[in-house]
């Protein structure tokens, strides 16, 4: 009788172990993907932040609008997808010019160039990271669940 | 006594499984929710799994033979047409995979609490209460 009843602990003890494994991958892909979204929406702060910032010199170019990809990235021990930040570039997109000849970045003809980021997309942009990120972190709220539901089999 | 014999918890213990292998892959689809290219997966359903594993299982016909210890394996992954990709080729819709999570994560519950039910009525029939 008290085997049996031992044995049936000891069930629930051993397969909690094989699910936590899978889970806790579940919460580490999870903690990518946020960790990614994060660094994305440092890439559009910096951009918000320069938007005005021009150059120091007569003629020298202004801030640029900085860009950031990422990829996916295999697990090997998991063999899980999980996410990387791919790169972090520079838009090489046109640059305006203001007529402002008192300003020190003006050129001989007095014009200044002007940082090319755009509020609108990068405000766009920042709304996205913050959509990308609430859902990873409702997966995770959704796993730790689960997690806790598998160490409950235990009580 | 091992209790993963028993027919239900054999059964909660793969479907268990299964969920719990689903979640992992469902959280990778999120992640990858911005990347390029990136186009969102799932495993086979649980009913599949299942019917492919009893069809397999290796006939002991002498005394010598072992039981495997290999354990039950994961599902195959599955990989549906996207019905639409951003312009970057991604094919993550968030609130399909969001639903996908809701779904497992209700299954998972299920399956805990019919587990919790069963070994209650254990303890019931060996005379304790709870």
């Amino acid at each position: 009788m008290e085997e049996i009843h031992r044995d049936v602990q000891y069930g629930a003890g051993s397969v909690g172990l094989a699910m936590a494994n899978d889970l806790n991958q579940a919460l580490n892909v999870s903690a990518t993907g946020m960790d990614a979204q994060t660094t994305r929406l440092r890439v559009i702060a910096e951009n918000i932040a320069n938007q005005d910032t021009t150059g120091s010199a007569p003629g020298a170019d202004p801030y640029r609008r900085k860009t950031i990809t990422f990829e996916s990235a295999v697990d090997q021990a998991a063999g899980v997808d999980t996410v990387r930040v791919k790169n972090i570039g520079v838009d090489n997109g046109d640059l305006q010019l203001r007529y402002d000849p008192a300003n020190p970045a003006a050129d001989p003809q007095g014009y200044v160039k002007l940082p090319n980021v755009n509020s609108f997309v990068e405000i766009m942009d920042m709304r996205e990271a913050e959509r990308s990120y609430s859902a990873n972190l409702s997966v995770m709220q959704a796993t730790r669940s689960m997690l806790n539901k598998t160490i409950d089999l235990l009580k | 006594m091992d209790p993963t014999k028993i027919g239900l918890f054999a059964l909660a213990e793969k479907r268990l499984a299964w969920t719990a292998q689903r979640q992992s892959v469902l959280a990778a689809n999120i992640a990858n929710a911005n990347t390029p290219g990136f186009q969102a997966r799932d495993i086979e359903p649980f009913a599949k799994v299942l019917s492919g594993y009893s069809a397999v299982q290796p006939a002991r016909t002498q005394s010598g033979h072992m039981e495997g210890t290999l354990p039950t394996g994961s599902a195959p992954l599955t990989q549906n047409p996207p019905a639409a990709r951003a312009l970057d080729g991604n094919a993550v819709t968030l609130d399909q995979q969001l639903t996908k999570i809701a779904d497992t994560e209700t299954t998972q519950s299920l399956v805990t609490t019919v587990w919790k039910k069963y070994t209650e009525m254990f303890s019931m029939a060996l005379g304790r209460s709870g």
